[in-house]
């Protein structure tokens, strides 16, 4: 008997549902199926086409889920992007937690303040950055809730996706991960650019790589290359396998965050001069090679930049065809 | 629409307002789904399983069904049995159900 055709049936289904509800309900539509062959076959094994009869019988995948989801594009943000929506926004919460409070002590290294106005800072700092976490997250899985959510369309049992194998799927920690790490990065680097310094070891002296007040200018490019980086890793948790959408939105994000780095890098002049004069002053002559990284900083990032996306963009490649 | 379009919407109307009326009244023992679609459909109530099985879920969900695995059998199965509250769902709704059809059935009489 065809199991295959069964097993894929049941993914299509189920694939959308909430985890916990998944392996129920596939057990439980595996019995009806077993029952709907037997009744139909009687002694005789069953074969492919009484497999697809019954099948169709029970309709299009997407129609059955439709049926198990009756709220479905009724919500903002429905199943089964809500399980996830509430993991990332917890993620997102305590990334945010975390960066504006290495934030808030690079801060106070750097340009000390009183106790109260310190710890004043930080809190209205944690409180906006939770409220701007919370309105991007929700917007990003508002935008995918909605584009997920199919309209009825006849089914094919040659499209029904192959289940994946344990290997095929992608690991949520490292999504989440991912997430954590681009918000942790994006709320430091936003609020405390001085985290990249020079530190003069015979003056004590702690000179920022980067303007700060240009960093602040440009926000508003950092926080789209930081929401390209999330947009991939949802979708990645989404869809929990190395497919076609998977590596699309990879070269999408992967090609914006390049345009964008290339706009920021190029369009800007970021760098702190203070730190260009004094790193010349300071390795005067006999360091030819350092003094002119430094001095094209802002070029040298971005090749650094892009040649992480174009490996990124290759590793996409590479996992989705070998699969 | 014709005629024919709205009786068929009509129906199915009428039809969906009553289904969780017989469902209950039908899972009184554990029942699995598919012999409740069997014995609904033997007794003139035919039901695709695919509505079925995501209703069963659903009113477990709200809390007037319970359900519980039976891996003994060759098949593992789930079966479905009325919980306390569903009793008194199906009590109140059966009185109300019984109540509407006899004055429904008084005014058509009526008419005719």
């Amino acid at each position: 008997m065809n199991q295959e055709l069964i097993d894929r049936y049941l993914y299509a289904v189920t694939r959308r549902m909430p985890k916990a509800k998944q392996e129920d309900v596939a057990q439980e539509l595996r019995g009806l199926i077993d029952d709907m062959l037997a009744e139909r076959c009687g002694d005789r094994t069953p074969e492919e086409k009484d497999i697809r009869i019954v099948l169709t019988e029970l309709g299009s995948p997407q129609d059955l889920f439709n049926k198990y989801d009756e709220d479905g594009g009724k919500c903002l943000i429905g199943q089964p992007y809500y399980s996830t929506y509430k993991s990332v926004l917890k993620i997102v919460f305590i990334a945010v937690a975390v960066g504006m409070t290495i934030a808030s002590m690079i801060l106070c290294l750097v340009e000390p303040m009183g106790v109260w106005k310190t710890v004043g800072t930080w809190l209205g700092n944690v409180y906006n950055g939770l409220l701007s976490g919370f309105a991007i997250v929700t917007v990003l899985f508002a935008f995918f809730y909605k584009k997920s959510v199919p309209l009825g369309q006849p089914f094919n049992f040659d499209d029904l996706p192959p289940v994946p194998k344990k290997k095929e799927t992608i690991s949520k920690g490292e999504c989440y991960a991912g997430i954590g790490l681009s918000v942790v990065f994006l709320v430091v680097f936003l609020t405390a650019p001085q985290i990249f310094c020079a530190i003069l070891t015979e003056t004590k002296q702690v000179i920022p790589i980067f303007d700060p007040a240009m960093v602040r200018q440009t926000w508003y490019l950092i926080v789209l290359f930081a929401a390209c980086g999330i947009t991939r890793e949802i979708v990645k948790l989404m869809e929990g396998r190395y497919n076609k959408t998977v590596l699309v939105t990879k070269v999408v994000c992967n090609i914006a965050s390049a345009v964008l780095s290339i706009w920021w890098l190029r369009g800007f002049d970021l760098m702190n001069p203070e730190f260009v004069g004094s790193i010349s002053a300071l390795f005067r002559g006999d360091a030819e090679f350092i003094i002119r990284i430094f001095s094209n900083f802002q070029l040298f990032f971005l090749g650094c930049i892009l040649f992480a996306l174009v490996l990124d963009t290759l590793e996409g490649i590479i996992k989705t065809v070998r699969k | 629409m014709n005629a024919e379009e709205t009786v068929a919407g009509l129906k199915q109307e009428l039809r969906r307002g009553t289904l969780i009326l017989l469902v209950l009244s039908q899972l009184r023992k554990p029942t699995y789904g598919y012999s409740l679609v069997k014995s609904l459909s033997e007794s003139g109530i035919p039901m695709d399983a695919n509505t079925l099985y995501p209703l069963l879920r659903r009113l477990e969900g709200q809390g007037l069904l319970k359900s519980q695995w039976d891996t003994g059998e060759n098949k593992p199965r789930k079966y479905y049995q009325i919980t306390p509250e569903g009793q008194l769902v199906l009590e109140e709704t059966k009185a109300y159900w019984k109540q509407l059809s006899t004055q429904v059935d008084k005014l058509l009489e009526e008419e005719v």
